[in-house]
Parts: C-alpha cells; structure tokens; sequence
C-alpha cells in the first residue's frame, strides 16, 4: 500500500499544502501537479480527465508512477501513487480525508485550508505515515491528537493562556488517546442532552427511452445519523420493513453478524454525524425473492413529454414535464437540455398548465410571483437549464422555445436530465420500528427523518 | 502574533536571520512559549512552501527541550524534513530523542521513535534499535501500533540489522496483540518487508491467518485492507480451510468503504482457486455482484477503478453479474471514461438473452455528441454482431440505419465492422453491398478506406462494376496510407482472378503492381507486389487458391483474456494492473511504450509479481493454467527465523519453482469453462472452430479495441507462439 503522499491544489493548478515526501525526491510531488495540470489543460473539461494519470519518471532510474486525483469544491487533491498500489485505496483515502478536513474546518475550501495549514500538516501526519500506511482516520480518535480549531483555542492563543489538554502533562486518568477498546469512540464522552437523530436519504437514478418506457431505474439510500450519546451506549436499530433494504454496506461499528441474522442494527456509534449504512430499495425482493437489481422497476415521480424539431441551423423544442405525485411536492426541479456546439439566440417561454389545484399552488405563487420558474442559458457549455422551485402534485408545466445553430444540422444532445427533490418522503418507505438504546441509564431524544432526490435521463 | 484566521500571513517568504533572531529572542521571557511558537509556525509554514530551512537546524533543535507538545510536533516535522541533510549535527538531538523515548506521555514516545525511522543516518538508527525494541513491546497500544511501522522503516534503512536485532520476529509476535490497530499494522509492516526483494519472506500458516481474521471485526478500515490483503500469503493446504476462510470474510463484503470491498473480494477470488465445493463457489460469485454494483453509487473516479475491476473478474466468473447488464448502460453525464469502460462491459456481459436491450443502447449511443463514444459504439454494435449470432441480423440493420445517417465518422466506422461480420458470416450478408458502395465517398480515413477495398475485392465477383470503383480508387493511389495501398494490392489481384478475361482488370492490376514494385519505398509493398507478380506469372490458377483461400472463421475469442493470465491478473484486482489491462487514452498499447515499460516494471521488476502457489488444495481448473512465478532477479536472503511462526525460513525452498518449464500459456478456455461451471457454458463465444486459427491475434480485428489483451499475454513472462496445440504435453512437463 504505498500512497506516496496527499497534495492539494486550488482551482488554478497552483499547490496550497502537501504532506512530507519523504520517501523521494524533492521533484517527485512537482512531476504529479505538472502531470495533472497538463492533463487538464489538455481535456476538453477538467470532468472529463482520467482519474488515474500515467506519469513519466523525469530519468530512466526512477519508476513510473500513477496520480489518483479527485476534485472537491474548489480544491483538487492530489495522491501520487508508485509501484502495485490499489487505486481504490487512494480514493477511498482522499474521500476521508476531505470529510475530515470538513469536520474539522466546517468548509473545505483553498481559503480554510491555507488558513489552518498548520492544522492540515498535522492531519497529513496522523492520518498518513511516510510508507504510504493509512494510519488513524476516525475523527472521534484524531480529536484527541490534533485540536480543531475552535474559535476558543485561537482566542486563548492570543491571550497567551495555555489550557492544552495534551501539554506534557502525562496520561489523565481515562483521557489518553486511543484508550478507548473501540477505535471509532472515544472513552469518556459526556452530553448534555443525549439525542440521535437519523435522516433516512435516498437517491433514484433512471434512465427512460423515447417510448416512455423506463430502462434502468435504482433507489439507493443512506442512513446517516446524528449521535449524541453520553458514556458507551449499545443501539440496536430494528425496522418494520427491512425486506425492502438489499445489498446493505454498513459503517464499521455496525455488528454484520447480527445482521445477518435477523436483519437488526446493533452498534456502538460514533460520536457525532456519519454515515450508518447504505443500500438499495429493492421492491421486489420481498415478492420473487430474486436478487436482481434489474427488476426494480421503480415509478418514476415525474413524466416528461417532448418535441424537439431539428431544423436547418436551428432547433426548436417543447418540453412539458408533469408530476406523477399525488400527495407531495418536486421540489427544486433542474431540467436540462444540451443543444450542442454553437447554439445561441435562445428564445423561451414559460407556463404552468392545468392540474394540482389547492393552496399548494396558491402558496407557490404569492411566494414566486405567477410561477416561479426560470431559465438559464451556459452557452460555454451549451446547456439550457430550466428550474422549477415548486412543482405541486399532479401538475403540469411547460417551455417552449427555439435557438439558432451554428451547425446547418444541429446536434442536441438526446437525453433531457432531470433533477429533483422531495422532503419528507422515501422511496423505499422504510419505516424505522425501534431504536433500544442499552448499557446507559438515560433516555435519549430519538428524531428520524426521509428525504428523497432523484437524476432521471429522458431520452427522446 | 498570531490571529485567530489570518495564519497565511504566514506564507510570506521569511528571512532565515529573521527567524533565527526571533528565535534568539524568544528565548528569554517567552511566557508559555507564545513566541516560539509562532516562529515555529513560520518556519513550517515555509518548509511546506518548499524554502530551504536547514540553515536553522541548530536553532530549531534547541527547542525540543520545550515540553509542550505543539512545539515539539513542530521541531520534529523540521527534523524529519532536514534531518537526513544534517548528518553531522544530528547527534545534537539524540539526547532529546532519548529522553522523548522515555517520555510519560504515549504521543511523545511515539513521536520520537516515528521521527527517528524517518531519518537513515546511522547515529539515528543505532539510538533508535534499543528504543525500537521497548516501543513495541510499550503498553499503550498508540506506541505500539507506532513502532511496528517504524520496524518497517528500519528494515529499509538497514536489512541485516533489523534482521539481526530480531525485529521480524517481534513484529510476528505483535501479530497475536490484543489491540485490532497494532496487528493491523504489524501485517502491514510484515508485508513491507516481504515485498523487497532483499526481505524476507511473509507468508501465513493457518493459524495465524485464523488469529488475524479474528481481529478484523475490531479494526479501522486500513486496518481490514492490510489483514484481507495479507490473506494472499496464505495458501491454503485443504479445500475445506480454503472454504472455511471464504465464509468468514465473505461478511466484509458489506463493508462501507470501496477499498475493503474490493480487497474482500480479491481475496474470495484467490481463495477460489483453492475450493473443490461447487455451490460455495457459485454462491459466492453470486455474493459479489451487489457489493460491485453498490460501488458503481460512488464517485466517476471509484467507478472507473471498479469497472476496470469488474471486467476483470467477470471473464474469470463469468456468473458475476450476469443478468445486470443494465447496471452498466451509460448515463449521458457520466465522464467519458467511465463510459468507455461500461462500453466494454456492456459487450462483455451481452448475450442471446439481453442482446436485444445491450443493441437499442447501442444505438442510443451513436447518436450521442462524443466523437470518441460514437465510434466505438459503433463498433460495440459490429463486435455484438460477431459474438451473438441470435443478434447479428437485428446488428445489420442497426448498422445500416447508421449508414443511412451519412455522418462521415459513423460511416467509416460501420464499414469497418461490416467487413469483419462478412467473414463472420459468409455468404449471409453479401446483399447489403451496394448499399455500401453508395457511400464510397464519405471514406477519408485510411481504416474504413481499407476495409472497403477488402470488400470491393473480396467480392469482386458479385458486385458487377468492381473494377471501375478499384479502378476510380486507384487515382491516388500514390498518395494513400500504406495500409490502403496494400488493400488495393490485393483487391486488384483477386480483381484479376474472378475476371481474368477482363481488360479492364488485368489493364489495373498491372499498373498496380508497378506501382507497389517500382514507385512505392515500403519494402512490405514492394515484396507482397513481387510475391503477387511472380505466382501470377508462374501460375494463375495456384495464385488464385492462395489469394482466394478460405479465411478462418472470425471469433471474439481471442480477446478475452487467457485464463493463467488473468489469474495472475486478479491477484493483482484493485491495483494499477488492472486498471491499466486497457489504456483509455491510446488506442493500442502498441502505440504507447511508456505504458508497456509501466506495466512491465509493475508487475515484474517492481511488485515482484504474484502468482498462484501451488498446493495439494489447488484445484484442477486452477491447476491447468497455473503461472509460476518468475522471481529470478534476486536469490531470497538466507535468512532463518527461529521458531515457529508465520514467517517460515526463507532458506526453505520457494514454492514457486523459479526454473521450472515453461507451463502452457493458452489454455483451452472452452474446456475448462464446461467443466468449471456451467453457467459459463452460454459465455463462450458463438465461434467454435478456432482450432484452425494459428495466431488468434491475427484474424481478431478487434484485439486492438478490446481489452488489447495481447499485450498482457506480451508481458506475461512465458513465450507465447505455437503453444495451443500442445497443452497436454507441456502440462507433464509441469508436474
């Protein structure tokens, strides 16, 4: 496992902080960021470069090597990687190494990270060892080794005043790091109030054809929850239907075995947020008992009706989409339509059709003006945008509009791209039974909550 | 001072003398060590800028006496960064580093003994071997996690030291500790040093392999990847211990983080190898489609590594995933890369059942804006024709729908397949061509220009005004691409043979062949228009049998991966090799030495390859295409490790018979495929006869855009010619 080391860079290609490359050359980190900056530059967009780079040695002795590099916000990090490394393990690394960053700082942006560079150079050296070894990556551990930067600290900082709990003072009586038997829980924790919250999140993804037939349609959905429990807590989660729940991917404290059993969660959590488990809405599994997720056939909350006439040097379109909800609301609906290179002089026109009466659509309007909708042109990349912010039950919408083309026989893309949200709803309808909390006296605040959003390519 | 939120001040580019004067100053009246501290964070602030700090190595030294722990974090980032360049003032720190081994505090004695192996200077190393020795054995398990790394580092910086001092053997013993973390690391040190070249060797008894699985339930995430990992080193002597230890971890596949999955099953696959159980073995294959398809939520970069991945595992097993080809249909906004590798997957997974599904994709996709996408959509179409007869009827016309686009590159592309479901198909398709000749003009590149030429030629005898369209070809002829000029070489001749008596024919093929022999410098044109001349001279009648003759039938066998290669290859799943069996960016591997240099180092010089390891449990399938490994570089270091335990004496002969025959290196892969599992069975390709082929590689048109396997075979350490006929043979001389 050799990860030679983290660099980050801000959204110009220039580095802001990189861990210790200690086991190469000083030129070795600059032979990646050129290497990836290259490659950028030379991609039609930065989405569409490889996210495993080949990178020449600069002389015949050294080896080749590879850089893994993922983009978030406005940074882009870095992990050059030499000899028969698993990929997987420096993406994996990096991704937990932004949500750190992110628990830690709050935001990850070129800003934060340059102002706590001090605070990041001590993660890199905690969380990654000089032979490429992950080391402690579980924040509940890290916390006790590198202080966050609160506000508090800073301000005793300046004040000259020195409350560090971890100044030379030796071992305290339960608070010494990595005391606690389990890695991802901290010995010791005290709340207040002690609640748990749980947000059940769950994503459809589909693909439907020009016949209004879908293709490929997947709900998957995370759990991801919120804990804020005193002393060593033992939770044991329980659902009413957990037939709906399939390939399962589960956070380190949760007991496989258990589940495997009788399908209850039974963990100590973590303190703080993350991410219980995730799995797939499998309708079917309860009645055919098959294991195939191409047999979902998952409804798809909205339909979208199309006419798009490809003219000489022009295109002209009429898009209606229509919600298939009967009790909730899409919410912040995207709609997306590429018309292809050189489209310009967009003309649209916007309107609400019949359906989904109510005070819904009265709310909607004092609040939006007639409808609320809008559209937007990115003519760098040829995507009309249309957004919805309220879509009500069961009602119908619509833009029609044309556009002029460079191109004598225009090339829209063939798939309009659909995004949206509804709150409080699932999918699934995985209903949580109970949570028993045991091995503490209290009684905790137990909160669960649904959301849903969804991408869904229409082809036309 | 320092402002809350306004440290990249810092960044400035400071004066050393600056900072060594404030730190001159900081010495006296630095109440709590505010000031220190801040110039310390200066000084880290440029090492990270890359600024040259050595200058204040005396200096930065006289503050670790300072016991606070930020200071000290900070002198030791600066030792670790410059300690190596200083070997002469490095013993001013010794002391300290003595006394910080000794420290109450677990945080400082491992800072200290974690410093210490960052910095190869032998002053260092001979303080660090007897604190090294306490720190392992250390009863805060931060410590102990800490110091088994650092055996790792010391073994790098001196081998017979570490060997000597009976590091290894400690390490092996932290392999049986309470704490999940420190066995972790421990494993992962251990299998450091068994991948040098100059290490020793790691390899698992049952026991401790039994002991380490036991500890994965307890460890962090890393932690798994280094115990599933070292999993491989265990070879397994029964079929039942092989068995038993695939129903333990099969669990792990449940895991949230990509890399332990991946890792689970890389070791189920190893584990495979050595199973008798049938339905265990199709269980688990079963097991591992949904973990596969749950990395497919991820990001595009974890989804381009698992699809590299999952075409892998799905020619070795090929049930994996069967009936989920629609998990890899293409999103219009997935990435380029990741649809280039779904592409293949698609066509890997398609069969008479879904062709029809994996067909209406198709065309979607040639459709689309990409160019690149486009094409090779197109040729997806041409490729499934060849694979599934059931689909090849539904393919031409899908086809010749695209023909009638007229978009050039579409054009160009369907030529290109066309002509290969010609020879696929004899005799079924010949109709279709006049359609094509109506679009001879859209032809520019030198690809399709060439497939048409074949076609023209090919059959001349069917298509009435042949010559006058060769003949309107050969106007440029002069000017063409070598490969289109060899193309109409031969068009011309076969030309001649079906119309001999054809003026205009023969008025063509010797200008040609004047041309390929007098005017043209290629020596290939030049000898194949003298070879085409003379057996015309000598013997028309011959020369058409052999210009003529029947082709072999065209397979899509050829590029699926040879079965002992891709068992090698899987040993290495979730690593660059198998991201790198296809380069997405060029075309051909051929085209790109830099790659094949990388991935020779990768797997020979470097990684110091894998390979099965034989063993009474290994079982027959396996067997037959078991690759020994070829280690040969560096004879293993007598080394002998006392006692029993996991590491076995290197002195004991590698099980991987270093000069052993070269084992058959093409195995028959339908065979095998009959007896290893039926569902296999529908996977092999339509074609049956390619028995009659001598080189596979040559008649497959599609081994450049397939997985261009060939190179791997290339890579693989073993001669590849002429070893198809022979598996029995060379299979004695294996065993």
């Amino acid at each position: 496992m050799g990860l030679d080391g983290i660099i980050v860079l801000d959204n110009i290609g220039r580095p802001i902080i990189q861990s210790g490359f200690r086991s190469s050359t000083t030129a070795y980190p600059l032979l990646h960021i050129d290497a990836v900056n290259n490659a950028i530059q030379k991609a039609a967009s930065p989405k569409e470069v490889d996210p495993v780079l080949y990178v020449t040695p600069y002389n015949t002795v050294d080896k080749p090597s590879a850089c893994c590099h993922v983009e978030s916000g406005d940074i882009r990090m870095l992990c050059p990687v030499s000899g028969d490394v698993d990929p997987l393990v420096a993406f994996a690394f990096m991704q937990t190494f932004i949500e750190i960053l992110r628990e830690y700082f709050g935001t990850v942006s070129a800003a934060t990270l340059r102002d706590n560079f001090d605070v990041v150079y001590q993660l890199f050296e905690e969380t990654l060892d000089a032979g490429g070894h992950p080391l402690t990556t579980s924040s509940n551990a890290l916390r006790d080794i590198v202080l966050p930067p609160s506000l508090l600290n800073k301000l005793l900082n300046v004040a000259g005043a020195n409350l560090n709990p971890t100044i030379n003072s030796g071992v305290g009586p339960s608070a010494g790091p990595f005391s606690s038997p389990i890695p991802w829980r901290k010995a010791g924790i005290r709340h207040a109030n002690n609640e748990v919250y749980f947000d059940i999140c769950e994503e459809l993804k589909a693909v439907v054809n020009k016949h209004g037939t879908t293709i490929a349609s997947f709900v998957r959905g995370k759990v991801e929850a919120n804990s804020k429990l005193s002393g060593t807590p033992d939770c044991l989660l329980t659902f009413n239907n957990s037939q709906v729940l399939s390939d399962c991917a589960f956070h380190p404290c949760v007991r496989l075995q258990r589940w495997s059993r009788d399908k209850a969660l039974s963990f100590v959590p973590p303190d703080g947020r993350f991410t219980l488990f995730d799995y797939r809405y499998s309708p079917g599994a309860a009645l055919q008992n098959s294991n195939n997720p191409t047999r979902d056939n998952i409804a798809i909350p909205l339909a979208i009706k199309t006419n798009i006439v490809l003219e000489e040097n022009g295109v002209s379109f009429d898009v209606t989409l229509l919600s298939r909800l009967s009790t909730h609301a899409l919410e912040t609906v995207e709609v997306e339509l590429c018309l292809g290179e050189g489209a310009s002089g967009i003309k649209c026109a916007l309107a609400r059709g019949l359906g989904g009466g109510g005070f819904v659509n009265a709310s909607a309007r004092n609040a939006e003006g007639s409808t609320g909708a809008s559209w937007s042109y990115d003519s760098k990349s040829s995507i009309l945008k249309w957004r919805i912010p309220v879509v009500p039950p069961s009602s119908s919408w619509s833009l029609k509009g044309s556009c002029t083309t460079s191109a004598r026989a225009p090339r829209p893309s063939h798939a309009i791209i659909v995004r949206f949200e509804i709150s409080s709803h699932t999918f699934s309808a995985l209903k949580v039974d109970q949570l028993k909390v045991t091995q503490e006296q209290y009684k905790p605040y137990k909160g669960v909550r649904g959301r849903s959003s969804g991408v869904v390519e229409w082809r036309w | 001072m320092a402002h809350p939120g306004q440290d990249a001040k810092f960044f400035q580019r400071g004066k050393i003398e600056e900072f060594r004067a404030e730190l001159q100053a900081a010495e006296a009246k630095d109440k709590r060590f505010v000031k220190r501290k801040t110039v310390l964070k200066k000084i880290v602030a440029n090492i990270t800028m890359g600024t040259d700090m050595s200058p204040l190595f005396p200096d930065v030294v006289q503050c670790l006496g300072t016991p606070l722990l930020e200071i000290k974090k900070m002198v030791y980032l600066f030792l670790v960064s410059y300690g190596r360049s200083k070997p002469d003032q490095i013993h001013l720190v010794i002391p300290n580093f003595l006394q910080d081994c000794n420290d109450r505090n677990p945080l400082i004695r491992a800072l200290a003994i974690r410093t210490m192996s960052y910095i190869p200077i032998p002053v260092v190393t001979d303080s660090l071997s007897d604190n090294l020795r306490h720190a392992l054995k250390d009863r805060d398990p931060y410590v102990r996690k800490t110091a088994a790394i650092c055996v790792a580092k010391l073994y790098a910086a001196d081998p017979r030291r570490a060997e000597k001092g009976g590091f290894v053997e400690m390490l092996r013993d932290l392999m049986l500790d309470s704490n999940a973390t420190v066995v972790a690391n421990a494993v992962a040190a251990l299998s450091e040093i068994g991948d040098r070249q100059d290490g020793v060797t790691f390899k698992l008894n049952l026991t401790i392999a039994n002991k380490l699985l036991a500890a994965i339930p307890e460890s962090s995430e890393w932690g798994q990847i280094y115990l599933l990992d070292s999993l491989l080193r265990y070879v397994p002597e029964r079929h039942a211990d092989a068995e038993l230890m695939a129903e333990r971890i099969i669990v792990q596949l449940q895991h949230g983080n990509s890399a332990v999955i991946l890792t689970t099953i890389k070791a189920l696959l190893y584990l495979m190898n050595y199973m008798e159980n049938r339905e265990l073995i199709d269980y688990i294959c079963k097991k591992m489609g949904p973990p596969l398809v749950t990395l497919l939520s991820s990001g595009p970069e974890v989804q381009y590594v698992a699809l590299r991945n999952i075409l892998l595992i799905i020619q070795r097993r090929p049930s994996v995933l069967k009936n989920d080809v629609r998990v890899f249909f293409c999103k219009y906004n997935d990435p380029i890369y990741v649809k280039l590798a779904k592409l293949e997957i698609m066509y890997r997974l398609a069969r008479a059942e879904n062709a029809k599904e994996v067909l209406a994709e198709l065309q979607e996709y040639a459709s689309e804006v990409d160019l690149d996408f486009v094409r090779k959509a197109v040729r997806s179409i041409g490729r499934l024709a060849i694979k599934v007869e059931a689909a090849a009827d539904d393919c031409i016309q899908a086809l010749l729908d695209l023909i009638e686009t007229k978009v050039t590159y579409v054009v160009q592309e369907a030529v290109i397949v066309i002509k290969d479901i010609f020879r696929r198909y004899p005799g079924r398709y010949e109709g279709i061509i006049p359609t094509l000749c109506e679009n001879l003009d859209a032809l520019d590149e030198p690809e399709p220009k060439a497939a048409m030429i074949w076609i023209l030629g090919q059959f001349a005898n069917i298509i009435d005004n042949a010559d006058e369209l060769l003949d309107d070809l050969c106007y440029t002829f002069l000017e063409e691409s070598t490969e289109v000029q060899l193309a109409l070489l031969t068009a011309s001749v076969k030309l001649f043979i079906y119309k001999s008596q054809a003026d205009r024919a023969k008025e063509l093929v010797h200008k040609i062949l004047k041309w390929a022999t007098e005017e043209v410098d290629n020596p290939d044109l030049r000898d194949r228009g003298f070879m085409y001349w003379r057996m015309l001279a000598v013997n028309p009648t011959v020369a058409g049998e052999i210009v003529l003759a029947e082709k072999p039938a065209i397979t899509t066998d050829s590029d699926r991966m040879d079965r002992g290669a891709l068992d090698q290859l899987l040993l290495h799943t979730g690593t660059l090799g198998s991201i790198y069996h296809k380069n997405p960016e060029a075309s051909s591997h051929k085209a790109n030495p830099a790659l094949l240099l990388m991935i020779n180092q990768t797997f020979i010089r470097n990684a110091a390859g894998k390979a099965l390891k034989d063993s009474p449990a290994l079982n027959p399938q396996s067997r037959a295409v078991l690759v020994p490994l070829m280690r040969t570089q560096l004879p293993p270091t007598a080394v002998n490790v006392p006692g029993p335990g996991p590491v076995e004496p290197a002195s004991e002969k590698p099980p991987s018979p270093t000069n052993a025959p070269v084992p058959p290196s093409k195995s028959d892969l339908s065979n095998e495929d009959q007896i290893s599992s039926p569902s296999s069975l529908q996977e092999t390709a339509p074609s049956t006869d390619d028995k009659a082929l001598t080189d596979p590689n040559d008649n497959d048109p599609y081994s450049n855009l397939g997985g261009a396997f060939g190179n791997y075979l290339v890579d693989a350490p073993r001669p590849m010619t002429g070893t198809q006929g022979r598996h029995g043979e060379d299979e004695d001389l294996l065993f």
